[in-house]
C-alpha cells in the first residue's frame, strides 16, 4: 500500500546550520584547485560561471526557462526532511538563478532586486555552501519539472564555480585525493588490497575448501573487474562472490591496484575530477591489456 | 500623437523585439554545447520516441499529471484555451478567412469567457500554497496579471463595449500589409492592444521563453541510447599531479617490474 509521505510546511532555515565541513589544503592541491578560498573568490567564482554557462546548455537553459510553478517544491527529500524552503529544489535553483540574473542578464542587470538579481556576496556564498551541499544529485526533481529542469545539474554547476574559487568540502575533496593516492575511495594502499586478496585466497581455502584466485595487476585477463573498494575491506563476502562467478564461468580476470573503485566522487566535485577519476578505468584496462570491463557500483 | 505611437508604431517595434528577442535566445541555446547525456529515464531509444515524448510534454504535461493535479488541471486548460482565443484571432489578420479559422470562431469565444478561472486558479494557488508563494517573484505576478488584464479587457470589448470589428478588421489588415491606418475604435481596444504589445516585448526577456525552451532541454530531447558513445565537443586530455602518490607514471613502473619478475 502507498502511504503518502506528509509534506512540511515550510520553516525558513530549518537547515541552514547544518553544513558540511570544510576541505583541506592537503588534499586541494592534490585535485588541481587552489589551495584555499582565494582571495578574488568572487572574480575567480564569475569568470567560472561565465564559462559553465558557455559550456553546458542544460545550465544556461535551466535558468532560462524555469517558470516557478512549484511543481518540485515537495520532490525533494532534503526538503521533505527537513522543511527548510531553500532545499526546494526550485529554491535551491534559484540561489544560482539570482547571481545569474544579476551578471549575465539584460533584465537583471535592469531591475534588480525587483527580477531577483543580486549581487554574488558572502551572504550569497554562504547559502550556495549550505544548500548546494545539500543536494545528492538524485535529479528526482527532473522527473516531475514540466520541462525537465535537472537541478542536478544546476548543483553541480555551482559546485564547479565554487572549486574553482577553492571552496568544497571534505569529504569529497578528501575522496577524490584518495583515489589518486591509492585507486580507491577508501584510501587502501596497492599493498594492502593484494594482501586483502590473499587473505580471502586463505579464508575460502580454510571455511570451504575451495581454491580459488583474486588475481590482482594480472595482464592479460579477460576482465578488468572494477569493484567497489569496500567489498575488499568490508563487505568481503561480494569479493568472494565475484570469485566464485567467475571461476564457474571460467573467465580469466584481474582487478587493479591503479583502478579499484568504481564510484566517483568527482561527480560532487567537478568535471575535471570526474574525467580523471572515470579516466584512471580505461588507463587500467589498457595497462593490463584486458578484454572487457566489469564495472560494479 | 499617443494614438500614432501606439497603433501604427508600436506594433512593428514590439513583434520585432519579440521576434528579435525569441531568436536570439534559441540561437544562443542551441549554440550551447551538450557535453553529457543526461536524458530522464525511462527515456524514449528512438528519434520518433524523442518527438513524441516531446509533443506529450508539449501538449499535455505528463509530468504535472504526475506532480500536482490541481496544477496539471489549471496549467492545460489555460494552455488549450490560449491556443484557441489565439487561433481565433487570425480571422482580423486574414483575407479571405480560412474555414478552419471560420470553424474556431465559436469555441473561441467561448474559451475567451472561460479563460480568466484557471488564470485566476494559478493566481490563487501562487498566494495560497506557501511553498509557492517563497518562489515566486514579481515576474511570475506580472504574468499572471497582464494575461489576466488582456483577456478580462478581450472578453470585455466582446460582450459590453462592443467594437465595431469592420473597424478592426481593417486595422488588422493594414498592419499587415505595412500601411497601418489609425482604427476609430473605443478605447477599451487600445488598452486590450496595448496589452498585448507588452506582452510581445516582455515575451523574450521573461520564463515566458519556456514555451520554445522545453524543445531544448537536453533532459527530454536526448535518447536513451547508451550503447552508443557519446562525445563530449570541448573533452579535453587529462593530466595527473606530480604530487598523487599513485600516478599512473609509478604504475606502469611496478607493473613492468612485476612482468619481468614473472619472466624469471
Amino acid at each position: 500500500m502507498k502511504v503518502p509521505l506528509p509534506i512540511p510546511s515550510i520553516r525558513i532555515g530549518a537547515s541552514q546550520r547544518q553544513r558540511c565541513h570544510p576541505c583541506k589544503e592537503k588534499d586541494m592541491v592534490k585535485i588541481d584547485l587552489p589551495r584555499e578560498k582565494a582571495r578574488d573568490w568572487k572574480e575567480a567564482m564569475l569568470k567560472k560561471m561565465a564559462e559553465v554557462l558557455d559550456k553546458y546548455r542544460s545550465v544556461r537553459l535551466f535558468m532560462d526557462i524555469c517558470v516557478k510553478c512549484g511543481a518540485c517544491a515537495d520532490k525533494c527529500q532534503f526538503f521533505l526532511g527537513t522543511g527548510d524552503p531553500k532545499n526546494m529544489p526550485v529554491a535551491r535553483a534559484d540561489l544560482f538563478r539570482k547571481v545569474y540574473k544579476r551578471y549575465f542578464t539584460l533584465g537583471g542587470k535592469i531591475w534588480g532586486r525587483a527580477n531577483e538579481a543580486e549581487e554574488l556576496t558572502e551572504e550569497i556564498l554562504q547559502d550556495w555552501y549550505t544548500y548546494f551541499y545539500q543536494c545528492s544529485e538524485c535529479r528526482r526533481c527532473s522527473v516531475f519539472c514540466p520541462y525537465g529542469i535537472d537541478t542536478a545539474e544546476i548543483t553541480m554547476a555551482a559546485r564547479e564555480v565554487m572549486a574553482a574559487a577553492g571552496i568544497a568540502t571534505k569529504y569529497v575533496t578528501e575522496v577524490v585525493a584518495k583515489v589518486y593516492d591509492t585507486g580507491n575511495n577508501l584510501g587502501i594502499w596497492p599493498p594492502a588490497w593484494k594482501d586483502n586478496c590473499a587473505f580471502l585466497e586463505e579464508d575460502l581455502k580454510d571455511t570451504e575448501g575451495l581454491d580459488l584466485k583474486f588475481p590482482v595487476d594480472e595482464v592479460g585477463a579477460e576482465i578488468l573487474l572494477i569493484p567497489p573498494s569496500a567489498d575488499n575491506f568490508v563487505n568481503t563476502n561480494t569479493m568472494i562472490g565475484y570469485a566464485k562467478m567467475f571461476h564457474a564461468a571460467g573467465i580469466s580476470w584481474t582487478t587493479s591496484t591503479y583502478c579499484n573503485e568504481g564510484g566517483n566522487f568527482g561527480l560532487f566535485l567537478n568535471y575535471a575530477n570526474l574525467k580523471k577519476v572515470n579516466n584512471r578505468i580505461l588507463e587500467a584496462a589498457r595497462d593490463l591489456k584486458v578484454k572487457k570491463i566489469y564495472w560494479g557500483e | 500623437m499617443v494614438e500614432k505611437f501606439l497603433f501604427l508604431f508600436l506594433p512593428y517595434l514590439s513583434v520585432a523585439i519579440f521576434l528579435a528577442g525569441s531568436i536570439y535566445r534559441i540561437l544562443v541555446w542551441s549554440r550551447t554545447p551538450v557535453p553529457l547525456r543526461i536524458v530522464t529515464t525511462p527515456a524514449p531509444r528512438t528519434t520518433g520516441g524523442v518527438i513524441w515524448r516531446l509533443i506529450g510534454d508539449a501538449l499535455w504535461f505528463p509530468s504535472l499529471w504526475k506532480a500536482d493535479r490541481f496544477l496539471w488541471a489549471a496549467g492545460l486548460a489555460f494552455h488549450i484555451l490560449l491556443w484557441l482565443v489565439l487561433l481565433r484571432h487570425l480571422r482580423y489578420f486574414l483575407y479571405p478567412v480560412p474555414g478552419w479559422v471560420e470553424g474556431l470562431q465559436t469555441p473561441g469565444l467561448y474559451a475567451g469567457y472561460l479563460i480568466p478561472i484557471p488564470l485566476a486558479l494559478l493566481f490563487a494557488r501562487r498566494l495560497a500554497d506557501e511553498k509557492v508563494l517563497f518562489i515566486s517573484i514579481m515576474g511570475d505576478f506580472f504574468s499572471l496579471f497582464l494575461l489576466l488584464s488582456i483577456t478580462l479587457s478581450g472578453t470585455l470589448l466582446g460582450v459590453f463595449f462592443r467594437t465595431y470589428l469592420v473597424e478592426v478588421k481593417a486595422y488588422g489588415l493594414s498592419l499587415i500589409s505595412l500601411h497601418p491606418v489609425l482604427p476609430a475604435a473605443h478605447w477599451l481596444f487600445g488598452l486590450h492592444f496595448l496589452l498585448v504589445m507588452v506582452l510581445l516585448i516582455y515575451f523574450p526577456f521573461s520564463k515566458l521563453m519556456h514555451s520554445g525552451g522545453l524543445f531544448f532541454s537536453p533532459t527530454r530531447n536526448q535518447r536513451a541510447n547508451f550503447e552508443t558513445r557519446f562525445v563530449n565537443p570541448w573533452d579535453f586530455p587529462v593530466a595527473y599531479n606530480p604530487q598523487n602518490l599513485w600516478p599512473p607514471e609509478k604504475y606502469h613502473k611496478e607493473l613492468a617490474q612485476s612482468k619481468e619478475g614473472k619472466k624469471e
